[in-house]
């Protein structure tokens, strides 16, 4: 195994130990997006409305709004147990560092939406959504690995500047807009009928946001965390 | 510096020594002049110098959620170093926490996470030893396997406050003041530790 993989493998292990001890942001995120589906759905009245065609953004924004919330918790152990230091002074690549997070957060989102997709379905949705749940988790793994690249790049470099908790949503949030708007199309699309067409469009542009996000990341991560 | 010296940094608070220190570690680059270590003058094959560096700075460096053994198994990925079980917990038993290698290093005394600090930075066998005020925090038995750690001879430079330390251990101290090296003290064929305490009292003063 090569030296990059064999650090990538151990600081995602790493993350999943702090996480299972921890039991910070993953619980953190999940309960976040159930209590915000739940008063959506008191939001939006009765169980009786059928709010199919507002399915795409009733997953995305209470997903949105929990990947701030984990993308914000992104190297808080570094930061609060002081240990960032012992990571880059060892020969660690830092775009090893950079892809271990990204799998991390990815990770956390596919757990938040085991529960998130089958909400949307119970409180939403009331015309045939169950048929749907495996293209929707598709999209939303293909989302969540942009959501990953993007935000790991952006806590990266928000957790060396000192008003990191303003700078994360404020960086973070706009450039995720096109994240959220082509995985909130693609749900709709699957959804509110079969429309493979516009699906398999937004799902193009999500590879590809990922794709795009991931050589930034490539050409700037020495520069994030050695500068 | 020359194979097993030991260079300690001194000065009054502000001097640079952390900083110089952080700079050797390659944890920050210098905005002017040039830096060469082991013959590679930074940043050119930094993980290279990485890899042959041990740095314990005024933090231990580990996870405080993790377990002993979990934090040099890390550690020791991120090294490239190839482990096992067994060699982990020599480690471990060297700094005397092989009865706690399973427990979570929150749970321990300040003195046992510095400990764990010396484990992490001796884990890859470096031959650069960068030690910031490494004393402090250290319980009895971390200070004399400190003390075992140094007297073994690896070259090393650390940031002291105890001038009286760094006049019996050292072989060079090196005074800073301002951000400058202000005078080089040779203290390993100094006969009277005594006058080198007093040189540096004049140049700070």
């Amino acid at each position: 195994m090569s030296r990059s993989l064999r650090q990538i493998r151990a600081l995602v292990r790493k993350d999943l130990w702090l996480e299972m001890r921890t039991r910070d942001t993953v619980v953190a995120m999940g309960l976040f997006v159930v209590i915000a589906m739940v008063i959506l759905q008191f939001g939006f009245g009765t169980r009786e409305t059928d709010l199919t065609r507002f399915a795409g953004g009733l997953l995305w924004v209470p997903i949105t709004f929990a990947a701030v919330l984990g993308v914000g918790r992104s190297y808080v152990a570094e930061r609060e147990q002081r240990v960032l230091d012992g990571l880059l002074v060892a020969p660690t690549s830092r775009f090893a560092m950079l892809i271990a997070r990204a799998i991390s957060i990815t990770g956390y989102l596919l757990v938040v939406e085991l529960v998130a997709i089958p909400l949307l379905g119970v409180f939403f949705v009331r015309g045939p959504y169950w048929g749907s749940v495996g293209w929707i988790a598709l999209a939303a793994l293909l989302a969540d690995v942009a959501i990953g690249v993007l935000g790991t790049l952006v806590a990266s470099m928000a957790v060396f500047t000192r008003a990191r908790e303003l700078v994360m949503p404020v960086i973070f949030l706009p450039l995720l807009l096109p994240v959220v708007v082509a995985a909130a199309g693609a749900t709709h699309a699957v959804v509110g009928g079969h429309d493979m067409t516009s699906y398999t469009r937004y799902c193009v542009f999500l590879v590809g946001f990922s794709v795009l996000f991931a050589l930034v990341a490539f050409a700037t991560y020495e520069a994030v965390f050695d500068d | 510096m020359a194979d097993g010296e030991l260079v300690a940094l001194v000065g009054p608070n502000g001097a640079g020594k952390t900083t110089l220190l952080r700079m050797l570690a390659t944890l920050h680059r210098p905005q002017t002049g040039r830096l060469t270590v082991f013959g590679h003058e930074l940043p050119s094959r930094v993980d290279q110098v990485r890899a042959k560096i041990g740095y314990l700075g005024h933090d231990p460096l580990v996870y405080l959620d993790l377990t002993p053994w979990q934090n040099l198994r890390l550690f020791a990925d991120l090294y490239g170093v190839d482990w096992n079980r067994s060699a982990i917990e020599d480690l471990l038993d060297r700094v005397g926490l092989l009865p706690r290698a399973y427990d979570v290093v929150r749970t321990f005394s300040r003195g046992m996470v510095q400990r764990l600090g010396v484990a992490r930075m001796l884990l890859h066998d470096p031959q650069l030893l960068l030690l910031d005020e490494p004393y402090a925090g250290l319980d009895a038995p971390g200070a004399t396997l400190l003390d075992a750690v140094i007297a073994e001879g690896r070259t090393a430079v650390i940031v002291t406050h105890d001038v009286n330390w760094a006049a019996h251990h050292a072989t060079r101290m090196m005074v800073l003041r301002g951000g400058r090296v202000v005078d080089t003290l040779v203290v390993a064929d100094a006969t009277d530790p005594d006058a080198i305490v007093s040189r540096y009292r004049e140049l700070v003063a």
